[in-house]
């Protein structure tokens, strides 16, 4: 039943920057399922604002905070993150955050800039 | 505990993959880690489970319940395992395999013109709130701090809200449940087949039993009816900042007759500064020393900060001409009796809702457990006042004195019922310092055993806690702990569900402890 966050939780203008930086030319923007799954499910936490980007901004320099600005964060290290918890991230199992789901999300964190 | 045979599990195992398809049942570290309390106040190892099963319908929760019975395994159930403070996802010994229902998270029904819904365990808060704002279907939730749990979790655990409906069980309007015999059972007007109104009518003929359904360990919950509140058309928020701590008392004693006459039909929460300032930022922002911040240096915090030493709203909903006459009466009550003057902002139908005092979607609260740097946990202590200044002025004293003499901070604060404050306090501390996490535990058994001395009870408590809060209520040698244990041997005589939620242990684990 998990809808995404981001209708709501982020400025349109802001969405609508992400979802463009990976059109080409000509096509319409479509975002990808990875990104969708990442603002879905960890955009409560992980978008500007969220309880997530302030607790890391204030271990981490500001242009790390962002998950989706570090660029090329290591699929393991998102994996391990939300397998185990992290500081005062909870963990989260598979029965509410399949394999699959979470794979496309750490590799949509691998590849965003 | 009693330890379950390794050949038994291993033997149910195999039979639960039968039944729900070897990707929803989980062993080993995968089983330790995921149903872990993530806030754990000592290590999570020590309380984590053997393996865990999640079935995504009632069926496959009936077929799990008849194996674990003829097999004798015991089920930890839970729906979004987001309970912090109380245990989380985790259950209270590791000798149980989870009942994972987070799968199950179907809005089964909104009935927009009986405002009720019908849930299953998983759909969470966020959930409820996406699926009547994308339909625009004019019903609000109300939520707890955070909107990551179940709305049927939070519900049977008593969880408040802060809308007119924020006393949740008291919402509830029929449930469906899977007995320990796995047989399927609707309460209230759902007994009656073709009944039309299984969540309008919450009674139905002889003995209620929602009631008994929550906070206990008597069956599995698979459907939940809920009353959801109408939009109202406006709402008003009057803000309180408390300068001098000194005037609390007069300010509940100043709310107490607008929530006896409904003038105010929201639950109030008079937080304390630390609960404030702790939203903002870590305690290192104004304090680097060890122990609880001293006086002074919490003064100078509250000023940077602009908030005061306890601080509220009181939220109107309906009829704007309403809310105004509400409004002044408010004003009238809390002058005559308090020096700090109200700010408002107002909310009309139509505007975004965030700012309306409907719940949107947050995690923010959780942000408390980084004050004093992490990783964060916390244990939540929650005794019910008396809705009086006095008493709520001795309760806070009282146990912010022993807080601080334990080496914390007091963060708390009192949510207002229509008769009573849940006064909500915790303590935070950092779970991988172990001097910290010892004291937290001897303040949390030093807090409960307190506490029944002055005749104040929780409403609700840790996982690791249940017996020690379900032995204050001792009333005529445990009369009450004897009922519930004669209900349980009687309805799960196996002992298979929860044993041990709320001290309630079924009789073979009576027998094995004797």
């Amino acid at each position: 039943m998990t809808k995404p966050w981001w209708p709501r939780v982020i400025a349109g203008a802001v969405l609508f920057v992400a979802v463009a930086g990976h059109a080409q030319d000509g096509e319409k923007a479509v975002p990808d399922s990875g990104q969708q799954n990442f603002l879905a499910r960890c955009g409560g936490c992980h978008l500007e604002g969220g309880f997530g980007t302030r607790v890391l901004s204030r271990r981490v320099p500001a242009d790390r905070a962002m998950l989706e600005r570090r660029g090329g964060l290591p699929a393991g290290r998102t994996r391990a993150a939300v397998r185990n918890g992290i500081g005062s991230m909870p963990q989260i199992r598979a029965a509410e955050l399949d394999d699959a789901t979470l794979s496309s999300i750490a590799a949509y964190l691998t590849r965003a800039q | 505990m009693r330890p379950i045979d390794p050949r038994l599990l291993a033997r149910a195992l195999k039979r639960f993959e039968g039944v729900v398809g070897a990707a929803h049942v989980y062993i080993g570290a995968e089983a330790r880690t995921g149903y872990a309390d993530a806030m754990a106040p000592r290590d999570p190892a020590s309380y984590a489970p053997q393996a865990a099963v999640a079935p995504a319908n009632v069926d496959e929760v009936q077929a799990i319940v008849r194996v674990a019975g003829e097999l004798g395994i015991p089920l930890w159930p839970i729906s979004r395992g987001k309970n912090f403070g109380y245990g989380g996802s985790a259950p209270h010994f590791a000798d149980v395999v989870m009942l994972d229902l987070v799968r199950m998270n179907r809005i089964l029904e909104v009935n927009v013109a009986m405002g009720y819904a019908l849930v299953e365990p998983g759909v969470g808060f966020d959930d409820l709130y996406h699926h009547l704002v994308d339909n625009r279907i004019p019903l609000w939730i109300s939520a707890p701090a955070h909107t990551w749990g179940s709305v049927v979790g939070n519900a049977l655990e008593r969880g408040i809200g802060y809308t007119p409906y924020g006393e949740h069980a008291s919402k509830v309007c029929g449930l469906e449940i899977v007995t320990a015999r796995g047989e399927l059972m609707r309460t209230g007007m759902g007994a009656l087949p073709g009944s039309k109104t299984w969540q309008a009518f919450p009674y139905g003929f002889g003995p209620s039993w929602d009631a008994a359904f929550m906070q206990s360990n008597f069956g599995i919950v698979t459907k939940m009816g809920l009353w959801l509140m109408p939009e109202p058309e406006h709402t008003l928020s009057m803000n309180m900042q408390i300068e001098d701590e000194a005037h609390l008392p007069a300010a509940i004693d100043a709310l107490r007759p607008l929530k006896l006459d409904g003038t105010v039909q929201a639950n109030p929460s008079f937080g304390n500064v630390v609960r404030s300032l702790s939203t903002r930022a870590t305690r290192s922002t104004y304090f680097t020393g060890r122990g609880p911040m001293p006086r002074s240096s919490l003064e100078a915090a509250r000023r940077s900060a602009g908030v005061g030493n306890w601080n509220f709203s009181i939220r109107l909903f309906g009829d704007p001409r309403i809310n105004a006459i509400n409004a002044d009466r408010v004003r009238k009550a809390f002058a005559a009796k308090v020096p700090d003057q109200f700010t408002t902002t107002e909310w009309h139908r139509g505007e975004p809702l965030p700012g309306s005092g409907s719940p949107v979607p947050s995690l923010s609260a959780l942000g408390v457990v980084d004050w004093l740097g992490g990783p964060g946990g916390h244990l939540t202590f929650s005794p019910v006042s008396g809705f009086s200044g006095a008493e709520a002025w001795t309760q806070y004293t009282t146990i912010r004195s022993m807080y601080e003499a334990a080496g914390f901070d007091y963060y708390g604060g009192f949510t207002a019922g229509q008769r009573y404050l849940n006064h909500i306090n915790m303590i935070l501390f950092n779970r991988n310092d172990a001097d910290m996490t010892a004291r937290a535990n001897t303040l949390f058994a030093n807090l409960i055993a307190t506490a029944a001395d002055k005749g104040w009870g929780e409403y609700r408590t840790h996982t690791l806690y249940y017996e020690k809060v379900a032995s204050t209520y001792s009333y005529n040698h445990n009369a009450l702990q004897r009922w519930n244990e004669t209900v349980k041997d009687a309805v799960d005589p196996k002992g298979i569900i929860a044993p041990g939620k709320m001290g309630i242990w079924p009789r073979s684990y009576r027998d094995a402890k004797a």
